[in-house]
């Protein structure tokens, strides 16, 4: 990444932003927006691929059933 | 000490009594429900101010309580094991007629209309509500200086951060404030204060207990669960609070049990599998809970467990699922307050709650299908054992006014695993670092086996003592943090 990448990078970030709803937050706390949007690229990337794509997800959570 | 050795010495020191003590006493008549109130509540205004466990604290509800209490104990009407026995509520739980206020701006005019189904379970069963209790925002943000009540403290050690989200609950027990609390625990959140604060905390198996009334972070990891001073306490708080809820739509229907049934079993036929892969591979964890896990491996051994290795995915894939998930679902629920009013939040809340808007709905899929895969190879590698040793949090908790630190450590633990696989996990005190603040083990079985993990709880406590080891606290005058 170039050093005038970052700042572009960073108005795409907060327009993602605006388009969620969150142009107050861009307004008054961009840099908590800029963290938020870097945990969620964090996330994302330690995220491993499912070994199957076509496995049913839901329900969302089971724990075995009961003895 | 047996428990009746230990009423009789404790005359004054009333606070470190156990709810199974406590119950003795009641029966005995050698204790009043008023009275024990009387001394916590005591208690209570002399060190919440250094600590800040409490953030509500309904003395006069409390006192009418322990009344009626006291009278029927006294007429011999006797409700069970928690009659007239004092418990405390993480302030993300509805209390009827009280503020939920999820140690938030946002929340702080929310009275809730009615109580949550676990307060109502601990009314029919003569639980006294002693007050609402300190969390991370939203079982989120924190320890924050920038909300409307100051965080928690550590009791061993008040310039120390008493773990979270479920802080106040640490430190009031570890304090001796209070005998039991309810924590929630969506990442770990009972875990990681009963390790940091050396006292007991349980996630219980995803839907064994009610979360109808229960504020939301993440639906399909929420969990409610006991915390307390001893495993012997957690077992009998769980017998009140478990149970199937048509109100909450996780809820399992798995009819009545005893959690506490098998509490003096012992350990003779049980086998333990030692995960030592997350603690020496995937984060190398402080040399001390090295060596701390190691000791609780051979005291379990030694009391007749058959101990054997056991290797599960890396750490690192159950965070990546645990966060999407938790960054998704928890984006949901706070979408509408973020986009309109972002400031009532503090600044850590706001930062990781709105991560969940730059997820997508692909992400989240994504996230479910690999927990399930990950709960489907836990299952396989754990076939051969009935009880996991794994480590808590891989550090000791730092100064509390330290933010970079506890950004750093605060994800060195191993707690997301099981808030993942929805399997109960048990954090127990297994002893004390160098510089006083104590370690903490995690034991975790499978699903809906909550009475085979609290039997192995129970006999290293047996075995250890440490439930009967407290902080050294100031209480001649009320105190506040320097």
């Amino acid at each position: 990444m170039t050093e005038q990448d970052e700042p572009v990078a960073e108005r795409d970030i907060l327009a993602q932003a605006t388009a969620a709803g969150l142009g107050k937050a861009v307004d008054e706390f961009p840099q908590d927006v800029l963290a938020a949007a870097q945990a969620a690229r964090q996330a994302r990337q330690s995220l491993c691929a499912p070994d199957d794509s076509t496995a049913e997800p839901w329900p969302p959570m089971r724990a075995s059933t009961p003895p | 000490m047996a428990a009746d050795a230990r009423v009789d010495s404790a005359v004054n020191d009333l606070h470190w009594l156990t709810a199974q003590e406590i119950a003795a006493a009641y029966a005995a008549r050698r204790l009043s429900p008023v009275e024990l109130v009387r001394a916590l509540l005591a208690r209570i205004d002399k060190l919440n101010p250094l600590l800040g466990a409490f953030i509500r604290v309904d003395a006069e509800a409390a006192l009418d309580a322990a009344r009626v209490s006291e009278a029927e104990i006294a007429a011999g009407r006797s409700r069970g094991p928690l009659h007239g026995v004092p418990v405390a509520v993480k302030d993300i739980i509805d209390v009827a007629g009280q503020a939920t206020t999820c140690h938030s701006r946002i929340m702080l005019d929310h009275v809730a209309a009615r109580d949550a189904t676990v307060i109502a379970r601990l009314r029919a069963a003569g639980a006294i509500i002693i007050g609402k209790l300190a969390l991370h925002e939203f079982a989120i943000g924190g320890p924050s200086f920038d909300l409307p009540f100051p965080p928690a403290r550590n009791p061993w050690n008040p310039l120390h951060h008493p773990g979270g989200s479920s802080s106040g609950a640490g430190a009031a027990l570890a304090a001796g404030l209070v005998p039991l609390a309810l924590g929630t625990d969506t990442g770990g959140s009972v875990r990681n204060p009963a390790g940091a604060c050396g006292v007991v905390g349980l996630k219980p198996t995803y839907g064994t207990v009610s979360r109808h009334g229960v504020f939301p972070l993440a639906f399909t990891l929420d969990h409610v669960g006991p915390m307390a001073r001893s495993t012997g306490d957690a077992a009998v708080l769980l017998d009140v609070i478990a149970g199937y809820d048509p109100l909450d739509p996780g809820s399992v229907d798995g009819g009545a049990r005893q959690y506490s049934a098998d509490l003096a079993r012992g350990l003779r036929g049980l086998r333990i599998g030692f995960v030592r892969g997350f603690h020496e591979r995937d984060i190398e964890a402080d040399p001390e809970v090295i060596r701390a896990l190691d000791e609780v491996a051979r005291v379990l051994t030694c009391e007749g467990a058959e101990l054997r290795e056991v290797a599960l995915p890396p750490l690192q894939d159950f965070f990546g699922a645990q966060r999407v998930i938790m960054a998704s679902e928890s984006w949901a629920v706070h979408a509408r307050w973020l986009r309109a009013r972002p400031g009532d939040y503090g600044a850590s809340s706001r930062r990781r709650l709105m991560a969940g808007a730059f997820l997508s709905a692909g992400d989240y899929i994504e996230a479910q299908q690999r927990r399930h895969e990950l709960i489907a190879a836990v299952a396989q590698a754990s076939r051969e054992v009935d009880v996991l040793l794994v480590a808590n949090a891989m550090d000791t908790p730092c100064r509390i006014d330290d933010p970079d630190t506890i950004a750093r450590t605060y994800s060195r633990q191993a707690r997301n695993v099981f808030s993942l696989t929805g399997q109960p996990a048990l954090a127990l005190m297994c002893g004390l670092s160098s510089q006083g603040l104590p370690l903490s083990v995690q034991l975790a079985a499978r699903a809906h086996d909550e009475t085979t993990l609290l039997r192995v709880g129970a006999a290293y406590e047996r075995a250890t003592q440490w439930p009967q080891r407290h902080p050294a606290l100031p209480t001649d005058a009320p105190v506040k943090p320097a």
